[in-house]
């Protein structure tokens, strides 16, 4: 059921940018950070080109694209569930967020598995700094993917509400930024560190 | 800003200065640390770096002896108004409270903060204090100490940060703090500390103590935190007094 003030909200939705302005202005401060480490990897990929070349063909690539398809559905998932709460809520709609969950614990369990090989096959952070760079910067980003998971199930908690006011569509909104941040961040790890 | 807060503070004029005494605190210790820490003090960027040889430190070290011993001076002047910084955003959280909860927690935070902060400095200037009679090594570990207690605390400013933030998420709408984007910014600021722990495993490159990710990104974040909950602070001091 959709209140009167949520309705009021829809209305508005399309003249104002989704969420909450300071959701953006984190976004932002986050990319600006991770930019950091981009150009950190850029440097170190021009630097030493054949140590980071050799090491990126010691990657498994199918975890890489395992783990980039599970937080590209996660992120759909929220998308619908978002879309879901906004046209016509209902109890149900929690299923979505509960299954962006599903595909952010995937994406965990991957890691650990991933993180796993390479660690008993002597591939450490100290190996090289291609190394370095891949366990600290997927490092932060799972702790970033942890923190989603946090989001995602207070996303769960408030979609379960039988009546959503303007304020929980807010946090709505903004939660699934957060995710899609996680998300987009990932994409741009998984290229610079994979696949260039 | 809400609405509440300033309405029931207009009466309070003592309160109103205190609370722009605070944020004004804060802007004077960012002041403060740029003089002591950046120019004179050789803290950021690093003057001694993780990886350099004991030796190393010492002709560093003894080279600069008189601007860092005067930069520490400034240091220990910054972290002190940590203390005053922290009370004003405690103070006004507690406003907004009916019952005491994470205003207490903020003072917790920020006292400990504050005493890890002092050592900090206290450690920079113990390695200038007398150089000539310390084993080189002893300078080097000085040096570790003052970094370790800076970065290696992601939890304790974190903690800071995070109940900051709680409360303005969790306050009836309209009578939060600080706005609601001050909250993501404390913990856009949580997430900058944490590369701080690498300097556990790296003595050199970007995640040791002197690198980009493990001390740059973080100290800045922290002073751009200060500024921030300082221009805040002031601003509702302001806006209290018109």
């Amino acid at each position: 059921m959709v209140d009167p003030s949520l309705a009021e909200s829809k209305a508005q939705a399309n003249s104002q940018i989704p969420g909450e302005a300071g959701i953006w202005a984190f976004v932002a401060g986050d990319l600006l950070v991770f930019s950091v480490f981009f150009i950190l990897i850029a440097l170190g990929q021009k630097e030493q080109a054949d140590i980071f070349n050799a090491s990126r063909e010691t990657l498994n690539l199918h975890f890489g694209i395992a783990n980039t398809l599970l937080l590209l559905t996660g992120s759909l998932f929220v998308a619908i569930g978002v879309e879901r709460c906004r046209d016509s809520h209902n109890a149900t709609d929690n299923r979505w967020f509960l299954l962006a969950m599903g595909c952010g614990v995937g994406f965990v369990i991957n890691k650990v598995f991933e993180w796993s090989a390479k660690i008993e096959t002597g591939l450490l952070p100290v190996t090289n700094d291609f190394y370095m760079y891949f366990f600290v910067f997927t490092g932060i980003h799972l702790l970033h993917v942890f923190v989603g998971l946090g989001v995602l199930t207070f996303l769960f908690q408030i979609s379960r509400r039988a009546n959503l006011s303007s304020r929980n569509f807010l946090a709505l909104e903004s939660g699934a930024i957060f995710w899609h941040l996680v998300d987009l961040l990932w994409i741009l790890l998984f290229a610079l560190l994979y696949l260039l | 800003m809400n609405e509440t807060a300033l309405a029931s503070a207009g009466s309070d004029e003592l309160f109103r200065k205190t609370l722009a005494f605070c944020g004004y605190t804060g802007y004077a210790a960012i002041i403060l640390f740029i003089i002591g820490g950046v120019w004179l003090g050789g803290m950021l960027p690093a003057l001694p770096h993780a990886n350099d040889l004991p030796s190393e430190v010492v002709g560093k070290v003894s080279e600069n002896l008189f601007e860092i011993r005067i930069g520490s001076i400034f240091m220990i002047a910054s972290f002190a108004l940590f203390g005053t910084f922290g009370a004003g955003m405690a103070m006004q959280t507690r406003r907004c409270e009916t019952n005491p909860g994470f205003s207490y927690v903020q003072v917790v935070f920020a006292s400990a903060g504050t005493t890890i902060a002092l050592l900090v400095a206290f450690a920079w200037a113990l390695m200038v204090f007398r150089p000539e009679i310390y084993h080189p090594s002893i300078l080097l570990m000085w040096a570790d100490f003052a970094y370790f207690l800076a970065l290696f605390s992601v939890p304790l400013f974190g903690g800071w940060c995070v109940t900051i933030a709680l409360p303005i998420f969790l306050a009836e709408e309209g009578k939060e703090p600080f706005p609601r984007w001050a909250a993501y910014v404390n913990l856009w600021a949580v997430l900058l500390f944490a590369p701080g722990q690498m300097v556990m495993f790296f003595k050199d490159g970007p995640f040791s103590w002197h690198g980009v990710v493990a001390m740059w990104i973080p100290f800045v974040a922290f002073f751009v935190w200060i500024a921030v909950m300082s221009f805040l602070m002031v601003k509702i001091a302001n806006a209290e007094d018109n």
